[in-house]
């Protein structure tokens, strides 16, 4: 493979040609490649909007958002949907396809428990705040609740395809790809989740992390 | 030179995996409207663009009418000059050169000079481009709406963009923000396939140090575009909260109107610095794939392969990378910290010095060159004379204490167009002369060309030279009138006359550029398939225009860098990518 540190372009081959479409660059599935740029580009939005919520903090009229005790039970189920894919995975790796068929619809069922959990929680938070969404960490919380359930949303897409393919698959090995990729979707949505949840959501833990690190 | 003598069949291994298997369209619509070719959704995206364009061109006329002959058109009130203002630099940044450039060119010349058949997901291509139509149908609506568009500046900045008695501050500034978060959506679609095909279907031979500038600079700008509008993204969607839901993002404790809003706490700053860590990385979306296709345009024009080949990528990788911390350069009457302020001094100084680099390596292949003053080579001269004006007139604006006084002043805005409108706009030019051929199978009208260039060239500077001196007096941007200021003599009013005069010249030139391509599209001479000599895989096509899947049975493969130009030796001034050693030398002397 070529070092685009040391080649030295300007020399044409007097060597077998560089294979460019063979080898390790071309093994990996484009689609997987593709997926790693997608959760590239979703990771800088999360952080922006984390970074925004840090820094509205620093300034003194500051009101963080009302405890909901239902985002702990939300998070279980996200955790539960993501470890039926990780199953799902392990088992389309075995080739025991009644498995994997079983996990993905499990997947699927509890991502929508978790959908409905959060607009539950929603509601609920609608109600504490009587409506009023002047509060800045209110209005947050709102945000990347919702963007993060849209990606949600978005993956069952994948997901329900996968799930079709699945109960028309008998080679359960074939699915491997799509249940992989499907897999570490989940997992980074997990990742994400658990971060803004542990982060912003519950207690002053940003509040502390800032004070660590000298901005307050 | 020594003969290398290779069987070319232990020369090249096969390849180890198969090619794509491509989609052909059974219908006319499928061919041609819902199309998965990524050279018609090229045509597509670029007709698109340039039409939008064209509304802003149109827009950029009003407002030059007004400054000119203050009050004399009574169709441009402040309000409308406002709206045309905002209109015209949102058109004209995002929906016209980024779609143009990524979309455009991305499109046609991503698959073509990397070998490849298509894009990688030719699919999600085709709805890139409908989700990108869609984006610009609802910013096209914005003008029908009650209200009308909105006229916040192209900045959109909280409070003002939102507030009563802002033009457009009901649902102008709506539509704004949804075309916008739609533009986004489509544009990450059509990112992911730029990047994975450059990453993972070259064809063989082709490994990233040989790819054409061309390549590197559409692909780095993408990176950016993915990295960058994340932050439009989330500022459109958090301004779209403030105005319906009623939340308090950016918006502080207010009065307007003589009464008090109902948002209290939110921070306006804070949008200020998620847009310009979106705007300012934009000026290098829209400027790295204009430098990449001029350094292809210059190489080949001048016979001579590019000056630091390998500098000129690290170049466009380091300023890529620097764009991302120098945003706040935007912001130094933000009342920010002066610290604060001497970091982003410092780092956009910092960036002068890879963009210095490419300059001398632009001149210095032209240097010496067998230059041939065709049209492309005539917008790529061009484009370096405005480069290194709006280049130089950008170290005055980067530091702090220089800006503060020409903050919001037409040198600002003589600057940018300099550098990141005009010079582009050549590059788009020049380009669009050197494909047409390929794309088109035919060739344009030459005289017509030189028309065009010539009228552009001469009254772009006409237009925007002047501008800085209005500036350096003192004229503030986006005013509606300047007349009756005491500060300013009556010569400033006759200086923006005169630039409006060139302004209207300009933009009717572009309407005998556009008349030259629809036209000779139909009956243009026929081009030969590699009509500039040209080594780049493009050329090496079996047909021109080049059918779908862009190549013959076999992909080429490729043996050497995309500049082999004037090698001393070999007979032809050019080898092409695809000639392996012992073809191309078979004539060389002893």
């Amino acid at each position: 493979m070529s070092n685009i540190f040391t080649e030295q372009p300007w020399i044409a081959d007097t060597g077998p040609v560089a294979p460019a479409l063979s080898g390790a660059q071309i093994a990996l599935n484009s689609r997987r490649s593709a997926l790693k740029v997608l959760l590239s580009v979703v990771s800088i939005f999360f952080m922006l909007m984390i970074v925004a919520y840090g820094g509205r903090m620093l300034y003194q009229d500051w009101r963080p958002t009302p405890q909901i005790n239902l985002l702990w039970a939300n998070t279980g189920v996200l955790l539960l949907s993501s470890l039926c894919l990780q199953a799902a995975l392990m088992w389309a790796r075995a080739n025991k396809v009644q498995w994997v068929r079983g996990a993905l619809v499990g997947a699927g069922a509890l991502t929508v428990l978790f959908l409905i959990g959060q607009l539950a929680a929603w509601q609920q938070l609608t109600s504490m705040v009587l409506g009023d969404f002047s509060n800045p960490s209110v209005g947050f919380f709102f945000m990347i609740s919702g963007i993060h359930g849209l990606h949600m949303a978005g993956g069952m897409v994948a997901l329900t395809r996968a799930a079709g393919r699945a109960f028309n698959e008998s080679n359960a090995r074939a699915m491997e790809h799509s249940v992989s990729n499907c897999a570490l979707y989940w997992h980074y949505l997990l990742g994400v989740w658990l971060l803004v949840f542990g982060l912003l959501f519950t207690g002053n833990n940003f509040e502390i992390l800032l004070r660590i690190c000298g901005f307050i | 030179m020594e003969h290398i003598a290779h069987d070319e069949t232990s020369f090249v291994r096969p390849a180890e995996v198969g090619e794509m298997e491509l989609y052909h369209a059974k219908t006319w619509l499928g061919k041609y409207v819902f199309s998965q070719d990524a050279k018609t959704i090229a045509i597509q995206y670029a007709a698109t663009a340039i039409a939008i364009g064209m509304v802003a061109l149109v827009l950029s006329w009003f407002m030059r009418l007004q400054l000119a002959w203050p009050n004399t058109f009574t169709f441009i009130d402040p309000a409308y000059y406002l709206q045309a203002v905002t209109m015209h630099g949102m058109i004209m940044v995002v929906y016209l050169l980024t779609a143009l450039f990524l979309g455009g060119f991305g499109n046609y010349l991503i698959p073509l000079m990397v070998g490849a058949r298509d894009m990688v997901f030719p699919w999600l291509n085709m709805i890139s481009f409908w989700v990108y139509f869609t984006a610009v149908l609802l910013l096209a609506a914005s003008f029908f709406v009650g209200g009308g568009s909105t006229g916040a500046g192209w900045t959109l900045y909280p409070p003002q963009a939102i507030l009563p008695g802002t033009p457009g501050s009901e649902a102008g500034i709506l539509l704004m923000l949804a075309s916008l978060a739609v533009f986004i959506i489509g544009f990450t679609m059509g990112g992911l396939n730029y990047v994975v095909t450059i990453l993972q279907a070259r064809t063989r031979g082709m490994t990233l140090m040989r790819m054409p500038l061309t390549v590197w600079g559409i692909f780095v700008a993408t990176v950016l575009a993915l990295f960058a509008f994340p932050a439009l993204f989330v500022s459109a969607i958090m301004m779209a909260l403030d105005v319906l839901l009623g939340t308090s993002f950016f918006m502080p404790a207010i009065m307007t109107m003589g009464n008090e809003a109902d948002h209290v706490g939110g921070n306006p700053l804070l949008f200020q610095h998620l847009f310009w860590f979106f705007g300012h990385p934009e000026v290098y979306i829209v400027a790295l794939p204009a430098f990449g296709i001029v350094s292809d345009l210059i190489s080949i024009h001048a016979r001579k392969n590019i000056f630091g080949y390998r500098m000129m990528v690290w170049a466009i990788v380091i300023i890529g990378a620097l764009s991302f911390v120098v945003w706040a350069h935007h912001m130094y009457v933000s009342g920010m910290n002066p610290y604060f302020g001497f970091f982003f001094a410092t780092t956009t100084l910092i960036i002068a010095v890879p963009t210095a680099l490419k300059v001398y390596n632009w001149v210095l292949t032209l240097w010496q060159g067998n230059i041939h003053l065709t049209i492309p080579m005539l917008f790529s001269i061009a484009f370096l004379l405005f480069f290194i004006n709006g280049g130089m007139t950008g170290l005055f604006l980067g530091n702090a204490s220089v800006s503060m006084p020409l903050s919001d002043t037409l040198f600002v805005v003589a600057h940018f167009h300099m550098v990141m409108a005009v010079a582009p706009v050549m590059v788009v030019c020049g380009a669009i002369y050197h494909w047409y051929p390929k794309i088109t199978g035919r060739w344009y009208h030459e005289g017509m060309a030189r028309f065009h260039f010539w009228v552009t060239f001469v009254g772009s500077y006409l237009v925007f030279l002047p501008m800085h001196y209005l500036g350096i007096m003192g004229v503030p941007r986006r005013y509606f009138e300047i007349t009756g200021t005491t500060f300013l003599p009556d010569s400033a009013q006759s200086v923006n006359a005169s630039i409006t005069i060139a302004a209207l010249v300009v933009g009717a030139a572009q309407i005998v550029f556009l008349y030259n391509l629809i036209v000779s599209a139909f009956k243009g001479k026929e081009a030969p398939g590699n009509p500039w000599n040209a080594t780049s895989l493009e050329w090496q096509t079996e047909t021109t225009p080049p059918g779908h899947g862009n190549f013959g049975k076999e992909l080429p493969c490729v043996y050497r860098w995309a500049y082999d130009y004037s090698v001393p030796g070999v007979e032809e001034d050019f080898i092409p990518q695809n000639v392996p050693p012992r073809n191309a030398q078979t004539e060389v002397t002893q």
